[in-house]
């Protein structure tokens, strides 16, 4: 036991060898003099949420968001608001046009980055982020979430290099696929595929739907409205021409269900940028699974726990009574999933 | 317990002084907003002279509704919130919810995820435990030392969950079938790190705290919690061990991969304030050892099953229980999922703090009002934990 004291004594060693231990020793030294110096974050490191755009020339036209709103719906504590991009005739542009997040009401969970199908929303790691208000100061909109890839890069260089893979791998297969679709039809235009895009790496992964059938020139001299409406436009020649391969020629009753895997060019109407009507109109002599995609967004985006052409078979077939889960589709696409349904139990 | 003061009985004699002094019970409330409280929750103190004679815990002050919330949410949008009950040990919490899910839903963890969710949890207890003592040292007037030098050392523990998972304390870090990143060489290196250093820290941290006469004086027969009454009481965590119960559930579910390891569990005879410290000393070095033997043996693999989804995850109608021994005691969540599956039907947090801060006043009563705040110390109470 020693002496009386003795532990005392002890702790005092203790405090003694740790303070002057905190002049030679950087273990015992650990203190950071914060606005001086930083510490350097691990890049894992999250803070709050940023959307990814791809060509600092027109960071709105080349971001990755389509607004299919899945981070808005599993987002926790319901932080995220977005809402589609229209043109003046009410037509969806597929991107956003208010995409607010409130950081007061973020908690940096991490669940929007892990929901997203076209990886599109990252997380940030600038932790300072004090405001003088607290109410419109602490609302992050668009322009402020806007991010090139290349801070993304910059910030989380492991995180963000296997993206830039993962999306260019998405694209060339896409590419490859629609090869042989876009040979097969007369009125093939020059290609300008995917391995010839500039290296801007991805563009928007919806955009290459569009790219697969009659593309226009990446070089043309275009605006982006006019280019839309263009490769809209284009995508319509087909059905009004002679019969398109692979189409089905009368409506069957019933689902017929086109075989799984088949080229986009056998659904013209697969294209994000058409209207609902002209979708609609594309597809009037199809089936009624093939009606019932044509109503969809056709983004792909597996919110309804698909892609299009598998949740209108799954309504087609009666496996799925929901029709409602098409997100990016909004009200537009629910209503005439159900007009359609109805229209069918009828005949 | 506590009686209003009405006018006749406005003075009672204290009993042996018959004769001699009159005096007055004195009502004195403790917080909401005082340090020792460990967050904002309230003690209703009836003193007599300075003894307690009579105690009620007032809690409610920090309630979040999260078992409601995580009813009308998906599965997995409740794995960020459970990181905010107890906010110290946002690991093992995610563990406590993924383990309930897993026994629900069938779900089989890699054993990869497995080790990796022992060597966050075994941490996590380092951390929460030397925490604990250097907030209970703080309530008892060693202002700072204990505590920052615990810190100094949580901070290691805390970068490396920052690597790992992105964040240091709210994690949300366990993913149901796994864990949501895989640990890096450099991240398992960097805990081989912290591991081989601990132990140092211990022996310092003992030396200064075991022996010394100050805390031996303020600790020893404070506070005692009898067996039967832990047991009765439902106690769990180091706070039943120190009491002399045996109940490590490590020990008897087994989960995860804990079967595989050899640790012992320190177990006390007295159930005062000091067993309660040193039981938790001990525990830290089981724990080490715990770490050592699984960051020698994780095998390589997959780090989440690769059959659950994250989106549209439903679950069979049904009910499951899953708990964990978290740092503070038995960290249980119940779960009932209905027809859809989408959400649960019932979401039950078993909250460890709540459960042993039940026991407050019989460990307070007859003790000065100066124990009552090292008693509440060490509980190790987080309020998040406890009002939910």
């Amino acid at each position: 036991m020693g002496f009386i004291g003795k532990g005392l004594f002890d702790g005092m060693v203790v405090t003694a060898r740790n303070f002057v231990g905190s002049y030679f020793d950087k273990e015992r030294l650990v203190t950071v003099q914060y606005p001086e110096e930083r510490v350097q974050t691990p890049e894992n490191s999250r803070t709050f949420p940023f959307l990814v755009y791809d060509d600092d020339k027109s960071p709105v036209d080349t971001m990755r968001c389509v607004a299919c709103k899945i981070c808005e719906v599993e987002c926790p504590p319901q932080c995220i608001y977005i809402v589609m991009d229209r043109d003046e005739k009410g037509k969806p542009r597929q991107r956003p046009k208010v995409f607010d997040i409130d950081i007061s009401v973020c908690m940096q969970c991490q669940i929007c980055v892990e929901v997203c199908p076209f990886d599109a929303i990252k997380m940030d790691n600038d932790y300072e982020k004090s405001q003088y208000g607290r109410f419109d100061e602490l609302v992050e909109h668009l322009p402020d979430l806007l991010k090139s890839n290349e801070y993304y890069n910059r910030i989380k260089p492991t995180e963000a290099s296997a993206v830039d893979a993962k999306l260019k791998a998405e694209k060339e297969k896409k590419a490859k696929k629609a090869a042989p679709a876009a040979a097969a039809k007369p009125a093939a235009a020059p290609k300008t595929t995917a391995p010839a895009a500039p290296a801007s790496t991805a563009s928007k992964p919806a955009a290459a739907a569009p790219a697969a059938k009659i593309t226009i020139p990446e070089d043309a001299p275009f605006t982006p409205e006019q280019r839309q409406w263009l490769s809209g436009f284009l995508s319509t020649i087909p059905a009004g021409a002679a019969p398109v391969t692979g189409a089905p020629a009368p409506p069957a009753p019933g689902a017929q269900t086109p075989a799984a895997g088949a080229p986009t060019g056998d659904w013209p109407w697969h294209d994000p940028a058409l209207g609902m009507q002209q979708r609609l109109d594309l597809a009037k002599s199809a089936s009624l699974a093939d009606k019932l995609m044509a109503a969809m967004a056709q983004t792909d985006c597996h919110a309804c726990g698909y892609d299009c052409r598998g949740y209108a078979d799954a309504i087609a077939g009666g496996a799925e009574k929901d029709l409602s889960l098409c997100l990016p589709g909004e009200a537009e696409t629910a209503d005439m999933l159900k007009k359609l349904m109805e229209e069918a139990g009828k005949a | 317990m506590i009686q209003p003061l009405t006018e006749g009985k406005r003075f009672t004699l204290v009993p042996g002084s018959e004769g001699l002094i009159e005096t007055q019970k004195l009502e004195v409330s403790i917080g909401p907003q005082h340090p020792s409280t460990h967050g904002v929750f309230r003690m209703d103190c009836m003193l007599d002279g300075e003894t307690v004679i009579a105690l009620k815990p007032v809690m409610g002050y920090l309630h979040r509704n999260h078992e409601q919330l995580a009813e009308r949410m998906a599965w997995l949008g409740s794995m960020p919130y459970t990181d905010r009950l107890d906010y110290f040990n946002s690991m093992t919490n995610n563990w406590a919810y993924a383990l309930a899910v897993e026994k629900l839903a069938g779900i089989k963890v890699p054993e990869r995820a497995d080790y990796v969710r022992v060597i966050m949890s075994e941490l996590t207890r380092i951390l929460n435990h030397s925490c604990v003592i250097g907030f209970m040292l703080q309530d008892l007037g060693a202002w700072g030392t204990p505590l920052l030098y615990a810190f100094r050392e949580r901070e290691k523990i805390l970068d490396l969950f920052e690597a790992v998972s992105g964040s240091r304390m709210m994690c949300n870090y366990m993913r149901f079938g796994g864990v949501r990143v895989d640990m890096t060489a450099k991240d398992l290196a960097a805990a081989k790190e912290i591991v081989s250093r601990f132990p140092h820290f211990l022996d310092e941290f003992e030396q200064l705290l075991t022996t010394n006469e100050v805390l031996l004086a303020r600790t020893q027969r404070i506070g005692i919690l009898p067996k039967e009454l832990a047991i009765n009481a439902s106690i769990s965590g180091p706070m039943a061990r120190a009491s002399g119960m045996e109940y490590d559930i490590r020990k008897i579910d087994k989960y995860g991969v804990y079967g595989r390891f050899d640790f012992r569990v320190p177990v006390g005879d007295v159930g005062d304030v000091y067993d309660r410290y040193y039981v938790r000393v001990l525990e830290m070095r089981e724990s080490i050892k715990i770490l050592q033997q699984a960051l020698r043996d994780i095998p390589a693999g997959p780090h989440i099953a690769p059959e659950v989804k994250l989106r549209n995850f439903k679950i069979p109608p049904g009910d499951g229980y899953g708990r964990i021994e978290a740092p503070k005691g038995e960290l249980g969540f119940y779960l009932v999922s209905d027809e859809g599956g989408k959400q649960p039907y019932r979401y039950h947090v078993r909250p460890p703090s709540f459960i042993n801060l039940t026991t407050l006043e019989d460990m307070c009563l007859g003790h000065k009002v100066a124990d009552v705040v090292i008693i509440l110390g060490s509980i190790d109470i987080v309020l998040g934990e406890v009002d939910r």
